[in-house]
């Protein structure tokens, strides 16, 4: 993990909230609106760029090592505002000179100018959000672009200057066969993207897609774990390391900033609906843009959820997070770490290792195999109630 | 102390749904007992569940103070009954605590099968029968034919019998006068030695067990130490009283022929054994009064905690639960699946049913019930006889000489449009016909003769599907007879399941495991492998479903803001987990228990 160490400070993690689209698509649960007024406008980037001046004070001692624009839809936020709030953050907090700084993109707002303009902000990745190659899909779930409007902006992107490129596809989508999957891939693939998503849809509840799922022909759950199972086979052969669940790159180009969320790593967000992982506690900033805005502008309450995680639940995250990932667990930070014994545990992976679904490394790490990512959550809760019952070690074998 | 010729004692009997707590609700009403504003339906009902059921599952005794038309005050002593067929046993001992018995008939339905039933169990007892015809509102109400139906079908006279509506406060006055008039008065020695029929209790966690009962003779009083005759323990009573509606009424002293409560102060619940007789240590009574037939048991089940860790929770409330309802049973066992559990008996499989719901309501447990078992007699090749309640003792069909199951001789009633579906029901659980009896015009009563065990799942829910709520239904018990019978197991992957194997008839036994193999897939959740769910007899696998493995259960994307979410997610996912039992590899959680129990609901 890159560690920057200006005068041994902590890195930190930056999220920004913007939550703008042109239009709901169909599927998504994240907060956005899709009102573009001046004044709606304006109120968020007031209220964004306060908030964060407030709390760059409170944090003397991190270095900045990643910036994430979310969303909703940065890109269609437009440069303007995207370039005025990361020189707020600049101002307000110590930015690493070589920090990762992403935005997210849809093909239909990232024009030639506004990637020129945040390219020259010192903007370095962007994540495009490409879904799928099939236009009546795309229109299904509601994306505001096509294909061809995807391929146009990888080679604007390109243009502009971006070496760190990555492409978020989704699979299990409405009428989507196993076929259909692979070829979007192997589209995909031929734009060399450093970095590729691959997210199985889930039908969230409250989304339109969750009101209308019998209407969609949507892939069975064994369909999707095919889909997932020739992704990871298809980009490994195209020398894409999957290095997360859902996360594949190439060269090493992982995402530093999503890292940080893997590897207990410390972050604050920023913006309606953003988390923050801070100082030991755990937050959330409330889910409604007005409501940020008031409480920003008087000074009132904008949190939600604030929890201080005892080690013991973070002894917890720590299986859940770390199983992610490809470089899995250390049995022996994890016990240095939470005090806790691995043994119990280890016996659990061992009956996950015989049916392949876990692995251990010559160096006595644990990850599991794509097999077992698919059943993550069954194996993590396995682990979980196990852990339940774990004693400490005792001061002796500190 | 009342004088005794101001006393009546009586109970309320009927078939189930002829409005029998409606009409309790009335008395209580009509002798202001409870204040109106107060007046919640169905007040002798005060179980939480008896009131959602809206049936009866214990006896429930109260006092209320009627000024009669002669301008006399009575106080009449109403000892509700249970009137559900699994549930004979209570009534018998309410009776006894009584003088008279109120009969309530339906005016439109007539008499039904636990209207015959309970009359005889009142009669036995050598009370006075008085029939009411209740429901006269209804527009099918025929009270005229249903009063000769009693007379001819039970031979009491009725033709005086008052016609009320219960749920309507119509004529409820003319019953209260007929059983000042007509219940006896209790007869009795105040200055005899005590004795004092215990005929329930109940246990209260400030003043101990609370004894109710009724006082046959002498005088009871605080401060006076008491024996019991059966168990020999001894006390000093603490208080003794009577019971209204709203609680509990402390009294100086209860006398010969009342009914009221004792504390004192005891704990243990064993000492005070329903039936038995109260006396006083000082002036001892020189013998018991007659107790009650020690009832037995009809079906057991193995009832264990979902979580083994909470058995010695389980057995705390099955003691407490023990007290309030002495026709349970139960003893410790254990199951290589489950652990360590109880085999209870229960009266019937509604009887099971409450009992369960209580446990988990009442004592928060979450339990995992086994199938219902009647008890078989099995005699060896050794000529050695074994009475089999639990699947775990069944001896390897090499062994066996003779295998014998109860019977039951049932007796069906409904309109005569339903012949024809009582009498399929009946044949499809192996029922022999005997006779069949028209009781009136429409009406027709059959007799058959059947398993006990194949009445024990569903028998009366059919039969009133099949009669549109119609049919009734009472059994008693005839007796051992020779069978085919078999040991079904359960084995998943690969592995027998001891606690799903029970003992049915072989005939029953493929479609039966096709059905439970088909259940258990239902309920049991996939795994990361695939699991065979087989049923087997012996070493023969008759029936067997696959539970296709699971192959995805992740969550795609988890970023910062997710990550709550699926904690709480995989928090919820594991406290799940915590609940099922693990047979070998497969986890099974305890609602495949309960699927395989409801076979016969679909």
């Amino acid at each position: 993990m890159p560690f920057l160490s200006r005068n041994n400070k902590t890195p930190l993690g930056i999220y920004i909230h913007v939550p703008f689209c042109r239009s709901k698509c169909q599927y998504c649960d994240f907060y956005s609106v899709t009102c573009k007024e001046d004044r709606v406008l304006d109120g968020y980037l007031d209220a964004v760029c306060s908030h964060i001046q407030e709390a760059g004070m409170l944090a003397p001692g991190y270095l900045v090592d990643t910036v994430y624009f979310g969303g909703g839809t940065p890109s269609f936020f437009g440069a303007e505002g995207l370039a005025a709030i990361l020189s707020v953050v600049r101002k307000s907090f110590d930015v690493a000179p070589s920090a990762e700084i992403t935005f997210e993109a849809n093909p239909d707002s990232v024009s030639d100018r506004l990637l020129r303009r945040l390219r020259s902000e010192g903007f370095n990745r962007v994540s495009l959000g490409v879904q799928c190659d099939d236009d009546v899909i795309l229109k299904k779930i509601g994306r505001p672009h096509n294909y061809e409007q995807a391929v146009n902006a990888v080679k604007r992107i390109r243009k502009a200057g971006f070496r760190n490129l990555s492409v978020d596809l989704m699979y299990g989508l409405p009428g989507q066969s196993l076929q259909d999957w692979e070829k979007t891939l192997k589209n995909v693939l031929a734009l060399s993207p450093e970095h590729i998503s691959c997210y199985g849809l889930k039908v969230e509840e409250g989304t339109p897609l969750y009101a209308y799922q019998q209407f969609y022909n949507l892939a069975d759950d064994d369909t999707q774990a095919d889909m997932y199972l020739s992704a990871v086979e298809i980009l490994q052969s195209f020398g894409y390391r999957q290095y997360e669940i859902s996360n594949f790159c190439r060269r090493g180009n992982i995402s530093r900033h999503n890292l940080k969320y893997w590897t207990g790593g410390e972050y604050l967000g920023f913006g309606p609906d953003a988390s923050s992982d801070f100082a030991g506690r755990r937050f959330a900033i409330v889910r409604d843009l007005q409501d940020y805005i008031n409480g920003i502008r008087e000074g009132g309450q904008v949190l939600r959820e604030v929890q201080e995680v005892p080690n013991r639940e973070r002894a917890g995250e720590y299986l859940m997070m770390r199983l992610r990932l490809s470089s899995g667990l250390d049995p022996k930070e994890y016990e240095s770490k939470f005090l806790l014994p691995f043994g119990p545990l280890e016996s659990v992976l061992n009956r996950f290792r015989e049916q392949k679904l876990a692995q251990k490394t010559y160096d006595g790490r644990w990850h599991l195999t794509p097999e077992g990512f698919l059943l993550s959550n069954t194996i993590i809760s396995d682990l979980l109630v196990i852990q339940e019952k774990c004693k400490p070690l005792s001061g002796k074998r500190r | 102390m009342t004088d005794l010729s101001k006393i009546r004692n009586f109970s309320i009997i009927a078939h189930i749904d002829h409005g029998k707590s409606t009409l309790a609700d009335r008395l209580l009403e009509e002798c202001d007992a409870v204040d109106r504003r107060q007046m919640e339906q169905q007040m002798l009902d005060s179980m939480e569940l008896e009131r959602e059921r809206g049936i009866t599952i214990k006896a429930t005794a109260v006092q209320l103070t009627y000024t009669a038309d002669d301008g006399d005050t009575y106080a009449l002593n109403l000892i509700d009954t249970p009137g559900h067929v699994d549930f004979n046993y209570e009534v018998s001992r309410s009776l006894a605590a009584c003088e008279g018995a109120v009969l309530v008939v339906d005016a439109s339905q007539g008499v039904e099968a636990q209207t015959l039933a309970n009359t005889y169990l009142a009669i036995d007892a050598g009370l006075e029968v008085l029939p009411v015809i209740n429901k006269i509102d209804l527009p099918s109400a025929r009270p005229k034919e249903v009063k000769a139906e009693v007379e001819d079908i039970i031979g009491i006279p009725a033709e005086d019998s008052p016609e009320i509506s219960a749920k309507n406060g119509i004529n409820i006055h003319s019953v209260l006068e007929m059983i000042v008039k007509d219940v006896p008065a209790p007869v009795g020695d105040r200055s005899a030695p005590l004795q004092a029929l215990i005929f329930d209790s109940q246990y209260d966690s400030y003043r101990g067990v609370i004894v109710y009962v009724r006082i046959k003779q002498g005088t009871v009083c605080a401060g006076q130490e008491i024996k019991m005759m059966a168990t020999g323990a001894a006390y000093r009573v603490v208080e003794v009283g009577t019971m209204s509606p709203m609680g509990l009424i402390p009294k100086d002293a209860l006398g010969a022929g009342e009914v009221g409560y004792i504390t004192a102060s005891i704990k243990t619940v064993a000492d005070t054994q329903v039936g038995d007789t109260i006396t006083t240590a000082e002036n001892p009574a020189t013998e018991a009064l007659p107790g009650y037939r020690p009832v037995q048991p009809m079906v057991y089940s193995g009832v264990y905690p979902a979580d083994g860790a909470k058995y010695q929770d389980l057995r705390e409330a099955l003691e407490k639960l023990k007290l309030n309802d002495a026709s349970m049973s139960y003893e410790l066992e254990s199951s290589i699946a489950l652990g360590f559990g109880f085999r209870c008996g229960f009266l019937g499989l509604l009887h099971m049913e409450i009992i369960q719901e209580r446990l988990e309501r009442e004592y928060n447990l979450d339990l995992i019930t086994t199938a219902p078992n009647v008890v078989y007699r099995i005699t060896k090749n050794d000529g050695q006889v074994l009475m089999v309640d639990n699947p775990l003792d069944y001896p390897d069909p090499m062994e066996i000489q003779l295998a014998e199951e109860p019977f039951v001789k049932i007796s069906l009633i409904a309109p005569q449009e339903y012949v024809g579906n009582m009498m399929d029901l009946a044949t499809s659980r192996r029922g022999e016909f005997k006779d069949m009896v028209y009781l009136d015009a429409n009406r027709v009563e059959l007799h058959y003769e059947m398993p006990l065990n194949e009445i024990i799942y569903d028998f009366f829910d059919a039969l009133k599907s099949r009669t549109r709520g119609y049919g009734s239904l009472d059994y008693e018990l005839i007796g051992y007879r020779p069978s085919r019978l078999v040991k079904l197991d359960i084995l998943l992957n690969g592995d027998v399941v001891d606690a799903l194997s029970f003992i049915l008839f072989a005939d029953n036994a493929y479609p039966r495991a096709r059905k439970i193999c088909e259940k258990l897939k239902e309920n049991i959740p996939r795994a990361q492998f695939e699991i065979p769910v087989q049923a087997a007899i012996g070493g023969k696998i008759i029936a067997r479903e696959t539970i296709k493995a699971l192959r995805k259960d992740v969550l795609a994307k988890c970023y910062g803001g997710d990550i709550t979410r699926k904690k709480k997610l995989l928090e919820k996912q594991k406290e799940g987990k915590k609940r099922m039992r693990t047979f070998g590899t497969v986890s099974v959680p305890s609602e495949a228990f309960m699927a395989v129990l409801k076979l016969d609901e679909d």
